[in-house]
């Protein structure tokens, strides 16, 4: 349809007497679900594109992000009126697999792009490919949380080394040491994130649960073993903060970031994205103190943060034209190479040559968190699994009640566990 | 010209009027429900075609306690809702029906206007108002509770503030229809009245409830059929938690539609709610009318 209108533009354009390259120009559908500080950043990417080709166009759309996303995506590839072009979890691959919706990356796909597999880090290839190692997207960052802290709080105590990076929080008590200290300073909240449920709580429970080496799946069975006491500690950790008024009550999302900015907290565990949103501050001096992140520190037995990863991934419609798919390869390869301006909003490019260049070396705090990435902890790999999947709901539903003490800690994980085994059988 | 030529004339009239509702109908009603019936019999995914397993959803759906856990819940939903609103719709049409001209109608005007909104802006209006950290309605709520209440995370407090929200959103429309209703009675039955001697009192309960009755009846029986559909204040306040204490059958049809990819099962989940919603509006409507003859 656009395709069409594009062309009877041209063909006006022609009519008219303009300039003839309108004429095969190719028009790419795009979709993502990038509206937070991240995507200012990646329109100005598309932005920048469209203007490097002008034999190529991307029409970008920003849907909401999560479930709404990934249904109209399903709905629309069902019916071939999808985009050309689109972001994915690729926590979600699982289910998208079993749904048929995504077309597979081939090796010469990823040559018209001007990419190979060795470009990017490996453990975002596998997250990217099927089980029999078939490419099914192309990654393009990894992001996790972070912890996000207000330096100018921290100044002269213990928890801030001699180059003003966290410390010395290598343990539950040590984290209840400080934030014990902040609350008694006048912080209201001292730690901050989305405590309301869904997403944030998912990923400080799914952090706190892997810092103890503990697997959601093992053969099929959901929180087996001492799984379910390891999820047990994860949540009632959270839940003796929340008693003791060191995280927030239900604080939506957007309120948690508020809490932070507004210094209310003295941390705030949040995703990589919301760097651009604090940086941007923090040059317009308007968030009234020093803002630094870190990766968030291992206070249980090993080292782990949970992670995700944005890919590109072209939609199954097997009537898309030769000439579509090339141009959107060249969109991807450019993108990939223009990652550093990805970096910018946050995440960490899965594109190696940009990570180890040494202009990513000078961003901060970027690189500083770039460690973060040998201790990314990714979302089991299963169909309940992945961004607005059930195991969100799950959280939604019963592990942040229990944080907020309308269940046991106890209760929680045991009614996750049988929810979550039914839909698997 | 002939009587069996007019007549032939006419139904061709009649034919042509109707067939595009007729042609509307078809497509968007009935074919559709036509296509949930078969596909309740068969294993399909969201999209596309599956194996008939005959009954093997319906049996799975009666032994299924999330499917009673959301009926119950929608039964609560209209206990909090259709009474109430339908009381609140009355109380502001006697009112609003004293004022005259200009005023009646401004007035009129400002209690429809939430009707008019899609329920996306009327949800974000309320959960902005009512956030837990940062609500401007929190600190009314903390004067009479003691303090701030999770409204929409509160198992206790989830569903009457969503029909709370359903209620200040729809009622509008039934204000309309219950002042339409009060124009319909007579003036000269209020004289007659008041020649007697009724006080306001036997006014209202002996000339305006028995003759507004097939009104209120009316706009029971819509509010019974729209409040058992309850989705969207859920889907976008609450998202049926928590521990599923606002999760109701229309949610449920849709993670399993959507988010499962099962659509033979939300298709019989459908089904199922098709037929609560059939016969419980059709006894309710039957109740009414004899209630309403009786007097």
């Amino acid at each position: 349809m656009t395709t069409r209108f594009g062309k009877l533009i041209g063909a006006t354009a022609l009519a008219f007497g303009l300039s003839g390259p309108a004429l095969a120009q190719v028009q790419v559908e795009w979709w993502d679900f990038l509206a937070g500080g991240d995507g200012v950043r990646m329109k100005a990417l598309i932005e920048q594109f469209n203007e490097e080709h002008p034999d190529i166009q991307i029409n970008g759309t920003t849907l909401e992000w999560g479930l709404p996303f990934y249904t109209k995506v399903r709905t629309s590839v069902a019916v071939g009126e999808g985009p050309d072009i689109m972001t994915y979890h690729l926590s979600r691959l699982p289910l998208a697999l079993e749904e048929d919706v995504l077309s597979p990356i081939t090796a010469e796909d990823l040559e018209t792009a001007g990419l190979a597999t060795a470009d990017f880090f490996e453990s975002s290839i596998t997250a990217a490919s099927t089980d029999d190692g078939q490419l099914m997207a192309v990654p393009f960052d990894i992001h996790a949380v972070v912890v996000h802290y207000n330096r100018t709080a921290l100044e002269g105590t213990e928890w801030l080394d001699a180059d003003g990076n966290l410390a010395g929080l290598d343990s539950i008590e040590n984290m209840t040491a400080l934030l014990t200290w902040a609350k008694e300073q006048g912080y209201s909240d001292p730690l901050s994130f989305q405590s309301e449920g869904g997403g944030g709580t998912w990923r400080m429970f799914y952090t706190l649960f892997k810092q103890q080496g503990g697997e959601m799946l093992t053969d099929g069975e959901v929180l087996a073993g001492d799984n379910m006491d390891k999820a047990v500690t994860a949540i009632q950790t959270l839940a003796d903060w929340r008693a003791a008024g060191l995280i927030p009550e239900q604080a939506a999302y957007e309120a948690s970031v508020a809490l932070f900015s507004g210094a209310k907290s003295v941390l705030h565990i949040n995703g990589v994205w919301e760097v651009p949103t604090f940086k941007d501050q923090s040059e317009a001096g308007t968030l009234g103190f020093e803002w630094f992140a870190n990766e968030v520190p291992q206070m249980m037995d090993q080292p782990a943060t949970w992670a995700d990863s944005h890919a590109f991934a072209i939609p199954n419609d097997p009537e898309m034209s030769e000439e579509t798919r090339a141009a959107v390869l060249t969109v991807i390869g450019w993108m990939e190479k223009h990652s550093l301006a990805w970096a910018g909003a946050g995440h960490i490019p899965a594109y190696k040559p940009t990570v180890e260049s040494d202009d990513y070396a000078a961003l901060q705090p970027n690189s500083t968190y770039a460690s973060l990435a040998d201790n990314a902890a990714f979302d089991p790999r299963s169909k309940i699994a992945g961004v607005a999947s059930p195991i969100y709901d799950a959280v939604d539903n019963l592990i942040a009640p229990a944080v907020h003490g309308f269940l046991s800690a106890e209760d929680a994980a045991q009614q996750m566990k049988d929810q979550l085994q039914g839909l698997l059988n | 010209m002939s009587k069996m030529n007019r007549r032939r004339r006419e139904l061709r009239a009649a034919i042509l009027l109707i067939a595009p509702f007729l042609f509307v109908f078809t497509l968007f009603f009935l074919y559709p429900t036509y296509k949930v019936i078969a596909m309740s019999f068969t294993d399909a995914p969201l999209i596309g075609e599956g194996n008939w397993v005959g009954l093997a959803n319906y049996t799975k759906l009666l032994g299924d306690k999330l499917f009673y856990t959301s009926v119950w819940n929608n039964f609560y939903f209209v206990l909090l809702t259709v009474i109430p609103t339908t009381i609140i719709a009355m109380l502001i049409a006697l009112a609003v029906s004293k004022l005259k001209g200009r005023t009646q109608a401004l007035v009129l005007t400002l209690f429809f206007l939430p009707y008019v909104l899609p329920v996306s802006v009327v949800t974000m209006i309320w959960a902005w108002m009512l956030d837990f950290q940062f609500g401007v309605l929190q600190p009314l709520i903390a004067a009479i509770t003691g303090k701030p209440v999770p409204v929409f995370k509160n198992p206790y407090w989830v569903m009457p503030m969503i029909a709370v929200v359903t209620i200040w959103w729809t009622n509008g429309f039934n204000v309309l229809l219950l002042i339409a209703g009060l124009r319909n009675i007579p003036e000269d039955l209020y004289e007659a009245a008041a020649l007697d001697g009724a006080t306001p009192w036997q006014r209202f309960w002996r000339v305006t409830w028995p003759l507004l009755w097939p009104v209120t009846a009316l706009v029971l029986t819509l509010q019974l059929i729209l409040q058992l559909k309850l989705f969207d204040q859920v889907y976008l306040l609450s998202n049926g938690g928590p521990f599923n204490s606002s999760y109701v059958v229309l949610m449920q049809m849709y993670r399993e539609a959507f988010q499962l990819n099962n659509g033979g099962y939300a298709s019989a989940i459908a089904m199922v709610l098709f037929m609560i919603i059939v016969v419980v509006s059709v006894l309710q409507f039957q109740l009414l009318r004899i209630g309403g003859r009786r007097k």
